[in-house]
């Protein structure tokens, strides 16, 4: 999996890693939008570039068994890697496709990946990610979450 | 909350939080989103059935290969075994198509025998033409579970095969000063 570097075009390879307990303390609000440290009992991971430590986004998930589903419950991306001066391309897709791959592993056919944003940003995923809305949910599901870990799993 | 505003206008990916704030409003969605998936699964055609059960196995053997696993289990004849079953409906047709006898596939699948390099090959080349529908597959997969597996099998069992071989190996030449 790789991100693009906007000003170069240049494709680095990136590593998701999860969140050890020493992570929390350099993850503020104010460069990752979020108070993480609600999430420290979560299963929670991290994107860095292969090898380095600097943490580009952050995700945090719930795996739900009994519906054969994945919860995205917190995304983000770091606050240099948004808008339009973003320094590298596809954080929050590898993150995504990485919970996809998640779901594909432990549900097979069955999987599915859900998150559920205001609906004033949830047509970006739609679009983006090609995911399907149920009321205030949106899913991915065979066969969008296929293409997407097609998508974003190359080295 | 105006340079919350401009965020999400610049860029609706700084972030999501999806958290669930209420039990009623998680059990609700669920309910929902399981009638809509179960209806779309329904219409899922079996190519995407088939391609999705390879990629899982693919995700899941690429797992394998992260780290040591000291188990009992035989990993590659189990991911073999579902290799198979996946896309065949007897395992005959898949001993015809690489052209060995159903008999020492058999033998593999059930750990009886050891895969012969030829067989290596060949299901190589196999993996090769399936996974073209399916998404990427690095050409050494098979031999990397194999070989992966015995080295964390030889490493775990050194008690059962070290004190028979260590006294068959000497050092008589001096190393160090």
């Amino acid at each position: 999996m790789y991100v693009v570097e906007v000003a170069t075009q240049k494709k680095h390879l990136i590593e998701v890693l999860p969140v050890e307990t020493t992570d929390y303390n350099s993850l503020s609000k104010a460069r990752y939008f979020f108070n993480w440290k609600e999430e420290r009992k979560q299963e929670v991971y991290k994107v860095v570039l292969k090898g380095q430590n600097d943490i580009l986004g952050l995700i945090s998930i719930e795996r739900i068994p009994s519906e054969w589903r994945v919860h995205i419950r917190l995304l983000t991306v770091s606050r240099e890697n948004m808008g339009n001066g973003k320094v590298f391309e596809n954080v929050a897709g590898n993150l995504i496709a990485y919970v996809a791959k998640i779901a594909v592993i432990d549900f097979g056919v069955l999987a599915c990946v859900s998150l559920r944003p205001k609906s004033s940003i949830a047509q970006h995923y739609i679009d983006k990610y090609n995911m399907n809305a149920t009321g205030m949910t949106l899913s991915l599901e065979v066969p969008e979450i296929v293409n997407l870990i097609n998508q974003y799993d190359h080295d | 909350m105006t340079n919350k505003k401009n965020i999400i206008n610049v860029d609706s990916e700084y972030g999501v939080d999806s958290r669930y704030k209420t039990s009623k409003e998680r059990e609700h969605d669920s309910v929902a989103l399981m009638e809509a998936r179960l209806e779309r699964i329904k219409k899922l055609p079996r190519e995407q059935v088939l391609r999705t059960k390879l990629l899982q196995l693919k995700l899941k053997m690429e797992n394998y290969l992260k780290e040591p696993v000291y188990d009992k289990q035989n990993h590659f004849a189990n991911f073999l075994e579902t290799y198979v079953d996946t896309i065949y409906s007897k395992r005959s047709a898949f001993a015809k198509d690489i052209n060995i006898t159903p008999v020492f596939l058999s033998k593999v699948i059930n750990s009886h025998r050891e895969p012969k390099e030829e067989f290596m090959l060949k299901l190589m080349i196999h993996s090769e033409k399936v996974f073209k529908h399916v998404g990427e597959f690095h050409k050494g997969t098979w031999y990397q579970i194999y070989y992966h597996e015995k080295l964390c099998d030889t490493m775990s069992n050194q008690n059962q095969w070290r004190p028979k071989i260590e006294k068959q190996v000497k050092l008589t030449e001096s190393v160090v000063k």
